[in-house]
């Protein structure tokens, strides 16, 4: 099988596509009608929102995603080679810091922020000999 | 859920009305009987029978019972959210668990039914009512936990809700008396059981697999909640539920 879509159930689904591209420079592919689904740009592997109420629609219990509460336990991570850059923007833009950018011993450049939902985003470098896409 | 043709609704988005969550009208077409599922909302109804126009006011509901009409009679409803029971039952809202006011008293209780019930469009008067709030509205943050016990399927514990909130879960209790007239605790219970009859009945989960995922302990802890919320057994589905305006979510 194919990894074909990273879904966020989100309280907000339109705010949270405008925060992504504000955030983290990302571009929307289409928002629904409904307001309660819609993916950005991210190619083969699309990351999509979805409303906290079409998981209650879909009969799915989930606990919702709180941003004072300790993060879900997942990442979503973006790969750049202007870690610091991405980093501040992010929280510019309204990310809480968790953890600046660091060096690591194997060579990768590593932060964390929480978005406005409180999920947790790696901004990373890429890991050595590895492809990026900036 | 699968709706029958002779239901309509017409959905209010919770996020769009502060009040209303759905109104809904729905007539007989043939003499029989359907059971109410408790789901933690009052509703408005005026009910047409042959001997005429009747209206209703159910207070938040935690038993089922069992509604039986002739050929024709009509139903049509304000549903409240599930915030809003205090606009309809004020101050009396501790009282009226599993309460119907009927007729007269729901016409006290209620004075705009009085000119509702002599319209053209008895609907349209309500709603038009239901526009100016007679209570002060709920606190967001109540608002906001009715969503999470909604988006948990009723899982979340009544300190975790309360954790989220910034109340105590003392206060949690009193918000939810208040304002929606049943603890936290217990409409975190019917939301559970609904979405646990949906997993059986509309998704076919086995019941062990049901029971699990709805969160309960064991299928005896669902076999219970089963009898105390809908009087049946997981095991033996009434024939008679598929009525969803009449309560059910």
């Amino acid at each position: 099988m194919k990894l074909g879509y990273i879904i966020i159930y989100v309280a907000d689904v339109p705010a949270t596509l405008s925060f992504y591209e504000t955030a983290f420079g990302l571009h929307r592919r289409f928002l629904h009608d409904s307001k309660l689904y819609g993916e950005m740009d991210t190619g083969s592997t699309v990351l999509a929102f979805a409303g906290n109420e079409a998981a209650e629609m879909a009969d799915l219990a989930i606990t919702p995603n709180d941003p004072k509460a300790p993060a879900a336990g997942w990442e979503v991570c973006f790969v750049t080679d202007d870690v610091q850059a991405a980093f501040d923007r992010a929280v510019s833009a309204g990310c809480r810091a968790v953890t600046p950018p660091q060096d690591k011993p194997w060579g990768q450049t590593v932060s964390y922020v929480r978005d406005i939902n409180g999920c947790l985003v790696e901004i990373a470098s890429p890991v050595r000999g590895a492809q990026t896409d900036g | 859920m699968p709706l029958p043709q002779s239901y309509r609704e017409t959905r209010i988005t919770p996020k769009t009305s502060r009040m209303v969550e759905a109104l809904w009208s729905f007539v007989a077409p043939h003499a029989g009987h359907s059971l109410v599922l408790p789901d933690g909302r009052c509703d408005i109804i005026l009910r047409d029978t042959a001997q005429g126009t009747t209206a209703v006011i159910t207070g938040p509901a935690t038993r089922a019972y069992r509604v039986h009409f002739q050929k024709g009679d009509r139903w049509r409803g304000v549903r409240l959210r599930p915030e809003t029971g205090r606009f309809v039952w004020q101050d009396q809202l501790a009282i009226p668990v599993d309460q119907v006011l009927i007729g007269p008293d729901a016409v006290a209780a209620l004075p705009v039914l009085r000119s509702a019930l002599v319209a053209p469009d008895p609907m349209a008067v309500l709603a038009q009512a239901l526009q100016i709030p007679r209570a002060r509205p709920a606190p967001a943050a109540l608002s906001q936990t009715l969503d999470a016990v909604h988006t948990s399927g009723g899982r979340l514990s009544v300190r975790h809700l309360a954790a989220r909130s910034g109340w105590t879960p003392r206060h949690l209790t009193r918000m939810f008396r208040k304002y929606v007239g049943l603890g936290p605790k217990t409409y975190g219970q019917i939301v559970q059981f609904h979405r646990a009859l949906r997993l059986i009945k509309d998704h076919q989960l086995p019941l062990s697999a049901a029971a699990h995922e709805a969160g309960y302990a064991d299928h005896p802890h669902m076999t219970r909640a089963f009898a105390r919320f809908g009087g049946f057994s997981p095991a033996r589905l009434p024939a008679d539920l598929d009525l969803p305006g009449l309560g059910s979510i």
